[in-house]
């Protein structure tokens, strides 16, 4: 006889279904109603993407719902699993992506839970010619759970690096045939190299030593004897700065078909940049602000990302999107709008006060690239539609919360979008999705 | 009467960070490693290369705090110092000390 699994288990996360509850790395999560049957919807179908009418239909029954209601409760789950969990597949719906666990047997009572599996190792390589340091180091490592190698000198460091991919570089400076500062001036001018982190680790005392080294584009410095609570804090700070520049990059990628490193010019192309008007007039502490940023964003990545359009750069209150056509960039302008409209509801109902946010989209030529320097690189958008729709952004700060177009924008959109069009000036037109907000 | 070689709870500390076993296995390898560091010490003396001198002391100085052995740590800080005016007599102190250092790891490790 077959028996139901009573709990699912993916990675952090614990689904129990008989006592519907959630626990993120063994703590029970406070997830609403309709959460837990999103939840539950999306990891019985996680075999393929859920269309959102089909998640509609599940999560509520016989009632016409909103999508934005369904983007909300997505975005949501998201800020409890992750960004990851959930992927949107634009145009089509979603679809929960962690890996399956094994179900977990029934837990004796008095037992506590156990903790969730280790953080994902890192490939590691130490380079140190002096033996007793580089055991130690490679001990340490893999103490915490790291894949580790390991080279006696800078020219075996160097040639490892090229042949095996790793994700952090411990280097020694005082080593035979290729030292580190030799080895870091050879990754400087190595792209490929560069996406390695290194921390230097080095008995050489001083402060010339360490400058050099950032300048060379280091990520850190240890000196000897290292501390093993040291160390271990260097390498997680350096391998979660690594992970979001990959991230980046991952974004970057998708974005640009040639790859990051080629510029291209986009002949026609709608910037979106979205602006929140000083949040922190509406939050406490620090923490409750950065809490608000993080819901914010996930909002706004999922109404861009919902209308097929990409997020080329993103700063914590204000974020630049590109679209291929006007319509799609309006679309998502609406559903950003919308979807902080129903955030707001949200925090209005926990006593929270309510965010503004102000859109530009303008439409033209741009060039977009990777400007990089050795220690850092971003995605660049240069165009005049971007210093419009910057500037439309910010002058819905005068009017509040709102959405203002280039009439380039506007006049690529269709009639039955135009119904809430205000002239604002020869120039620039307000759109108000929202009929009777200022 | 001069201080224990060993700092018994640095190596306690050690043994309990990096595991017993291992720790056998880390001073196998000083054994090994320290006899040629203290060559090329007195090569970097003689040839008056501080720079090199400097960073061989301060290497010993690192593997002596690592393993809790602080007379040795401590010889090889005032060598460091000095640089390679230190004189014979500073690097055979060192040379005796590091000895004293080993002797006494061996016996440590082996007791767990």
């Amino acid at each position: 006889m077959s028996v139901q699994p009573t709990a699912l288990v993916f990675g952090h996360i614990e689904l129990r279904l008989a006592e519907r509850q959630l626990l993120v790395h063994g703590e029970p999560v406070a997830l609403g109603s309709r959460g837990f049957d999103l939840l539950k919807a999306l990891v019985g179908k996680r075999d393929r993407v859920v269309g959102k009418d089909e998640l509609l239909d599940e999560v509520w029954p016989g009632l016409v719902v909103e999508e934005n209601n369904l983007q909300v409760q997505i975005s949501g789950l998201r800020r409890v699993l992750g960004a990851r969990a959930i992927s949107t597949v634009a145009g089509l719906g979603y679809r929960f992506t962690l890996a399956p666990g094994t179900v977990e047997p029934p837990r004796l009572p008095g037992v506590p839970p156990q903790p969730a599996a280790a953080q994902a190792k890192a490939r590691v390589l130490v380079a140190d010619d002096n033996r007793v340091n580089r055991l130690l180091l490679c001990r340490s490592l893999e103490l915490m759970g790291h894949q580790v190698s390991s080279a006696d000198n800078g020219r075996q460091a160097l040639e490892l690096l090229r042949r095996q991919p790793f994700e952090l570089l411990l280097l020694d400076l005082a080593m035979p045939e290729l030292d580190g500062f030799g080895l870091l001036q050879v990754r400087a001018d190595d792209a490929e190299l560069r996406e390695v982190a290194v921390i230097v680790t080095s008995a050489l005392g001083g402060v010339a030593p360490v400058a050099r080294c950032i300048e060379l584009g280091a990520d850190d410095f240890l000196h000897k004897p290292v501390d093993p609570w040291l160390l271990k804090a260097r390498v997680e700070s350096s391998l979660a700065r690594k992970q979001h520049r990959d991230l980046q990059s991952e974004a970057l990628r998708r974005l640009t078909p040639g790859g990051p490193a080629e510029p291209s010019r986009l002949a026609d192309a709608c910037v979106l940049v979205a602006r929140l008007h000083e949040p922190q007039r509406s939050q406490q502490t620090p923490t409750d602000l950065m809490e608000l940023l993080n819901s914010w964003g996930t909002l706004m990545f999922d109404a861009i990302e919902g209308r097929a359009g990409e997020v080329a750069q993103f700063n914590g209150d204000g974020l630049l999107a590109l679209f291929a056509e006007p319509r799609a960039a309006a679309q998502a302008g609406r559903d950003m709008l919308e979807l902080v409209e129903l955030f707001n509801g949200q925090r209005h109902a926990e006593g929270q006060a309510a965010i503004a946010l102000g859109i530009g989209i303008a439409r033209g030529e741009l060039i977009a690239g990777s400007a990089a320097t050795a220690r850092r690189a971003a995605y660049a958008c240069v165009g005049a539609p971007v210093l419009s729709a910057e500037q439309l952004a910010l002058a819905c700060a005068r009017g509040g919360h709102g959405l203002l177009m280039d009439a380039l924008t506007r006049s690529g959109l269709p009639a039955d979008m135009g119904a809430a069009v205000v002239n604002l000036s020869p120039e620039w037109v307000a759109y108000r999705s929202i009929q009777g907000r200022a | 009467m001069s201080p224990s070689p060993i700092d018994t709870h640095s190596f306690e500390a050690l043994q309990a960070n990096a595991g017993a076993d291992f720790v056998v296995t880390l001073v196998a390898a000083f054994a090994e490693e320290a006899p040629r560091l203290m060559v090329e010490l007195r090569r970097a003396a003689a040839a008056a290369d501080a720079e090199r001198f400097e960073t061989l002391a301060h290497t010993l100085k690192s593997n002596g705090v690592a393993f809790g052995a602080t007379r040795l740590a401590e010889a090889a800080r005032r060598l460091e110092w000095q640089g390679p005016s230190a004189g014979v007599a500073a690097i055979a102190d060192l040379a005796a000390e590091l000895d004293t250092a080993l002797a006494a790891l061996q016996t440590l490790a082996r007791r767990e």
